[in-house]
């Protein structure tokens, strides 16, 4: 099958968007953007500096009152151009994220369906933001109101595995409530926001309301730090989570700070068998094992265990790896070569550990593309709750096995982990399933679903160590978290 | 002759080209049948199913952009792509007869391709699903007319 073509080979030094301009850094700090899938260098970001960083603050902050004061249907408008310009740009959107993440054409084009439904929930801002009141609410005669208004400036630092629907969780909704906004892209992945960009500018958002600002650390830092930053929202791993909360709580900042996870998908005696591996693959293998809410551990309970793993490696050694523009390719490759070593001393641990390896991915090759950092399918079976692999993020494609006995052992064990992003059973009984979502400690619950994705409607929830604030992304708990309430207490004499 | 290109069907995106793939080869196969007869019965049908197969495309154009759903990407592990192979290369000097014969085996097989693909979509996604078996079953129905002419 030939290959989709690629919307650029190569997309030059990237420059900063703010207040309505492509400008470059002054930095002399470059690093090169790579195509994991082929090792070709795509492009280059330039570190931006703390002063660029405060410059695009101001920016922000200034255009902020104008904004909020053009009235929120036509801010509405804007977005509902955005989600037209968008669906037209649709097939390259995708297509440049698989050039610099690796996921594979069918993910990428799935993230970016994703990313637009974002735009298309925030586009109903009139209605999401109203107010409440009472009349006669303080005493008689005097009526108690509360309004919502925007805040100010907000920021989002951003991970490498979504690179376009994740920024796009938080900044629609922030500047449809009426602030402005400033994005750090991730720094590994971020050809695809600054495609999208030139999509919002085509669109008419007015200078200043959504800037852009490439870099690292420094640029997280001062975000942090602003006094004229209102609020934070990151999504990465825990400890930098955990850093990010801290720093910008102590700085006076709302935060929404997402974290690492470790999910479990337990499999009941009575499960589908067939739909169920078939699902489980998606989850266990989708975005090559990249996503916070890819399957981690696989927990068997009872005498499904034998029958299940049988199937299972016999459905993993199927899944076809290569360059994601391949559409018939399954699973494309870890981010970076850094990634792809850190996955495989995982799998060395386990196998240090006296686990068995019962499909190895770690000398998975792709002829054609012996430079990307491919990790083959690894299921490694007899794990034990003890064991590294059992309890840490590994982020790769990698399946550790535990064969339990019920339902008890196996809450025991997902509530042992300090990480409560997700869980799913596989069963047709009711009461199973009925159990588990009551009792199961984790944000995101499936139910015979192995990929539990909020749709923008709803939060992206998480628990414990994989997420740290009060307000999730997306929906109503995004509006709430980029607005306040202002209660008006009124009597006219 | 038109060129296709058939991939192996192991992910939705691939069952979508492999569908987009057939409905140009129909399209072309037609538009060159109906250029090769002029004019006629058989002609003019030939035409009209060239421009229907070009608007099957479009329907599949729009249903990977719009009901493709990440949390439901399973791998698709059940479909050959060599039970769906069409063949694109129209005999010279076709006559209507002949040319309606070439085409009911076209339809034949994408017949088959859609009713197939929408058993297996049927659990990955609904919607596509229901697209599959309209065109499986309009392909049936353009086959049922092909053997009229």
């Amino acid at each position: 099958m030939a290959l989709l073509s690629e919307v650029k080979k190569d997309y030059g030094k990237l420059k900063n968007y703010v207040n309505g301009e492509w400008i470059d850094s002054n930095s002399d700090k470059v690093i090169d953007i790579e195509n994991p899938s082929t090792g070709e260098i795509i492009g280059q970001l330039p570190l931006s500096t703390v002063d660029e960083t405060k410059a695009a603050i101001e920016v922000a902050h200034e255009a902020w009152w104008a904004w909020r004061e053009t009235p929120p249907i036509t801010r509405a408008r804007l977005f509902f151009k955005l989600k037209e310009l968008m669906e037209g740009q649709f097939e390259n959107v995708a297509r440049v994220m698989v050039q610099e993440q690796g996921k594979t054409i069918d993910e990428a084009r799935g993230e970016t369906r994703r990313t637009i439904e974002n735009v298309e929930v925030a586009a109903g801002i009139p209605s999401l933001m109203m107010g409440y009141n009472l009349e006669d609410g303080a005493a008689e005669g005097i009526d108690e109101d509360a309004v919502i208004s925007p805040l100010g400036v907000f920021g989002a630092i951003c991970p490498f595995n979504f690179p376009a629907m994740i920024p796009y969780w938080f900044w629609p909704y922030a500047v449809a409530s009426g602030n402005t906004y400033i994005i750090k892209p991730s720094s590994q992945v971020p050809l695809t926001q600054h495609y999208l960009t030139k999509i919002v500018e085509q669109a008419g958002f007015p200078p200043g309301v959504l800037n852009i600002v490439n870099g690292s650390h420094e640029v997280s830092d001062t975000l942090m730090e602003h006094p004229k930053v209102k609020g934070i929202s990151f999504v990465g791993s825990t400890p930098v989570a955990k850093y990010i909360y801290k720093k910008s709580a102590e700085n006076g900042k709302r935060v929404q700070a997402q974290g690492g996870a470790k999910n479990s998908l337990v499999v009941m005696p009575d499960a589908v068998l067939d739909r169920t591996v078939s699902n489980m693959l998606a989850s266990f293998y989708g975005c090559a094992g990249q996503r916070c809410l890819a399957g981690s551990n696989l927990v068997a309970i009872g005498n499904v265990a034998d029958p299940l793993i049988k199937k299972f490696v016999e459905a993993s050694k199927k899944i076809k790896m290569g360059y994601g523009l391949d559409e018939s390719v399954n699973m494309g490759p870890v981010v970076s070569a850094k990634a792809k070593k850190k996955v495989l001393e995982y799998i060395d641990s386990a196998e240090a550990d006296g686990a068995k390896i019962l499909l190895d991915g770690r000398k998975a090759k792709v002829p054609g593309y012996e430079k990307g950092h491919f990790v083959g399918p690894t299921v490694i079976d007899q794990v034990t709750p003890d064991m590294k692999v059992a309890k840490e993020e590994i982020f790769g494609p990698v399946v550790t096995y535990l064969r339990m006995k019920d339902m008890d052992e196996v809450l025991d064990f997902i509530h042992s982990s300090p990480f409560g992003n997700a869980a799913s059973i596989y069963t047709q009984s009711g009461k199973w399933a009925r159990d588990f979502r009551y009792r199961c400690q984790c944000g995101n619950i499936g139910i015979n679903i192995g990929i539990v994705a909020a749709m923008a409607y709803f939060p992206f929830a998480g628990y414990k160590n994989s997420f740290f604030g009060d307000l999730h992304g997306q929906g109503q708990d995004a509006i709430k978290f980029f607005t306040d309430r202002k209660v008006v207490i009124t009597r006219w004499f | 002759m038109v060129e296709c290109e058939f991939p192996e069907c192991t992910t939705f995106g691939a069952v979508i080209r492999f569908a987009l793939e057939l409905e140009k080869g129909a399209s072309g196969v037609y538009e060159e049948m109906a250029n090769e007869l002029k004019s006629g019965p058989a002609a003019e049908a030939f035409k009209a199913l060239s421009a229907a197969h070009k608007k099957r495309g479009d329907l599949l154009e729009f249903t990977r952009q719009q009901k493709l759903n990440e949390m439901i990407l399973e791998p698709i592990q059940d479909m050959n792509r060599n039970n769906y192979l069409i063949n694109t290369k129209v005999p010279k000097g076709i006559d209507a007869k002949s040319g309606a014969k070439f085409a009911a085996k076209i339809e034949d097989t994408s017949s088959k391709f859609y009713l197939d693909a929408a058993r297996i979509a049927k659990n990955l996604m609904a919607e596509a699903s229901r697209i599959m078996d309209k065109l499986g079953k309009e392909s049936q129905a353009n086959k049922a007319k092909l053997e009229t002419l």
